[in-house]
């Protein structure tokens, strides 16, 4: 990370969350509205999984268990409680709190697992997830749940869960800005380059990985309920569809694990192109070039594009 | 309980299981000896499957004789790619994760192309046999079920015969277990890995066959197929080819059985919570590994 001062960087920062909140209302096409608010689930989603996969090295592939946990979570406490539409945009707290319940659950056996044990385990949790939660009932089945939508028109109330969602990823954003700066997150590196020699450091590297697992459940939760609230159907093949939980890995590997700025990176280009592609190009061949930006990436950058960024600047990479 | 039953559906599911455990063994052995995860190793299997689908509409082959079609091209595609796209990674000290991410960009380039020649469309192998069975007492087996588990146990052999007895075999061997003293021995690690990936694609292929003659497939299937390769490795141990044999069956018997008495969703229900299970209380594998 370039070292600005604090003080400009905050002023910045706040800049561009500022002329983001305020676009919705700039009376832009829906379209781009919607877009948006897909590019900041995904700055969410990949921003938070950095933090147990990109600064511990721990990479989880069921992310999108959370994803679907929060989504399943506010949609039954709307039905359980019948809430207003301010109640359930603020029922995606409750909603992050369970993800990270289950978080604290799950990561429990499975953080002893190193490598792509830990990677392969946490993919069977995500089906397990989805198919228990598939064949049980009461959470709607396999024919999914429906929230009602606000009584308002959809510009307005897409720009309302946008303005969510941008609270959700700017609040993740600043977590991640904490941990790449504080001890917490300096531990989860020393875990990350050698688990044995952190431990002797008298890092506690079970409690740290624990803590860090639960933290970025906690975001994909509360995401995943205002997601909920803006598809207004949720089904299990939706939220907890294996492709987010790839995606999510991909885009922060993508831009960088374990740096700042790499998740977001990664996150707006990807969903970016994937759009742009999807719009312009035969879907298969679209999928064929983004394919292929995987292989490139990778064989030129193998440790993502914030790489470059560090090298012209004349860093060594670590 | 029903006896005939039990051992009817244990039967199909050593069959399932042999082919299952083809499939994964070129996954297992380069996980173990090249540290590779490799996303695309059932997208390989599912495009030998497709390629004997038109060599059996086009020109009436049958689908076991089309291996010897679709062996050599994948092996020959395997080497092109590890030497241009596998090999330039090795450089790195830990590259199980970028190699994930490039096999799955691989994976979804083969996917794609699948899409664009053979249509998005469920296909499935009908051949003259299709719908033979043999009754043997109270149990029957169908004909392509029984050429799957013939071709699965051959290609199982051939692949343990080839690490024992020939000399890059052994050598194979010998990267797994120690690579530094391996290479010490005047062994050539790029020259086993390239071997290795291309014999570990082209078993893919032979198992992808074996897969289409059991099951129906589409472009999309190689992601179901892809949690099975996993099972079989986790269960049976990373690189180890008797593992994998031997993981194969019992996944192919839990299966099999799962599927004669439980309702059919809990089925891969009860598959994932076991592979979890077994992850986290013996993540070294249910059989203590061997090449």
């Amino acid at each position: 990370m370039p070292s600005w001062p604090r003080s400009s960087l905050f002023a910045g920062a706040m800049i561009v969350l500022l002329a983001l909140a305020i676009f919705p209302w700039l009376g832009a096409p829906v379209y781009f509205v919607s877009l948006l608010f897909t590019v900041f689930m995904y700055v969410c989603l990949a921003t938070s999984w950095n933090l147990i996969g990109g600064y511990a090295g721990y990479l989880s592939f069921g992310h999108v268990a959370f994803f679907g946990i929060g989504a399943y979570t506010t949609a039954l406490l709307v039905k359980g409680f019948h809430l207003s539409a301010l109640e359930t945009i603020l029922s995606s707290v409750p909603a992050g709190f369970v993800a990270m319940l289950v978080a604290l659950l799950v990561g429990y056996p499975c953080l002893r697992l190193r490598g792509p044990y830990f990677a392969v385990v946490t993919l069977c949790f995500a089906f397990v997830m989805d198919l228990l939660i598939k064949n049980l009932n009461f959470l709607g089945g396999p024919e999914g749940l429906w929230l009602k939508s606000m009584d308002l028109p959809i510009q307005t109330v897409r720009a309302i869960l946008f303005e969510a969602m941008l609270g959700v990823t700017a609040l993740s954003i600043a977590v991640a800005y904490w941990t790449d700066r504080s001890k917490f997150g300096a531990g989860l590196r020393a875990i990350r380059e050698d688990e044995e020699v952190a431990q002797t450091m008298a890092i506690n590297a079970p409690k740290l990985k624990m803590q860090a697992f639960a933290l970025s459940a906690f975001f994909p939760g509360m995401a995943g309920g205002i997601y909920a609230y803006y598809l207004t159907y949720i089904h299990t093949d939706v939220v907890f569809d294996m492709m987010i939980s790839i995606l999510i890995v991909l885009m922060a590997l993508f831009g960088g694990g374990g740096t700042l700025l790499g998740p977001i990176i990664g996150a707006v280009l990807l969903t970016l192109i994937n759009e742009g592609l999807s719009t312009f190009v035969k879907a298969e061949l679209a999928r064929i070039i983004y394919g292929s930006l995987f292989v490139g990436v990778i064989i030129f950058l193998p440790n993502g594009i914030m790489e470059f960024f560090r090298r012209t600047q004349g860093e060594s990479p670590h | 309980m029903n006896l005939t039953l039990v051992f009817q559906s244990m039967f199909s599911g050593i069959m399932m299981g042999s082919v299952f455990a083809l499939l994964g063994i070129g996954f297992s052995l380069v996980w173990g000896v090249m540290k590779v995860i490799n996303i695309s190793h059932a997208a390989f299997g599912l495009l030998a499957a497709f390629m004997s689908y038109t060599l059996l509409n086009v020109w009436g082959i049958d689908p076991i004789l089309s291996i010897a079609v679709s062996v050599p091209l994948l092996f020959l595609a395997a080497c092109v790619i590890y030497r241009f796209l596998i090999a330039p990674l090795t450089k790195a000290r830990d590259i199980i994760v970028p190699s994930m991410i490039l096999t799955f960009g691989i994976a979804i380039i083969l996917e794609n192309l699948m899409l664009l020649i053979w249509s998005p469309d469920p296909r499935l192998l009908t051949t003259a046999y299709t719908s033979k069975v043999v009754i043997l007492g109270p149990f029957y087996f169908q004909y392509p079920r029984i050429a799957g588990f013939l071709l699965a146990c051959a290609g199982v052999v051939v692949i343990h015969m080839f690490l024992k007895k020939t000399y890059t075999g052994k050598a194979v061997r010998a990267a797994w277990q120690q690579r530094d003293a391996a290479q010490l021995y005047g062994v050539n690690l790029r020259w086993i890995s390239m071997i290795t990936f291309g014999l570990a694609v082209s078993s893919a292929a032979a198992g992808g066959v074996g897969m289409a003659l059991l099951y129906s497939f589409e472009p999309h299937t190689h992601n179901l197929w892809l949690i099975y390769l996993f099972l079989v490795v986790i269960v049976g141990g990373v690189g180890s080819v008797l593992g994998a044999a031997l993981a194969g069956l019992t996944i192919g018997i839990i299966t099999g059985l799962s599927m004669a008495f439980l309702p059919y969703q809990w089925v891969n229900l009860l598959t994932f919570a076991l592979l979890m299970i077994i992850l986290i209380f013996r993540p070294q594998g249910l059989f203590q590994s061997e090449v």
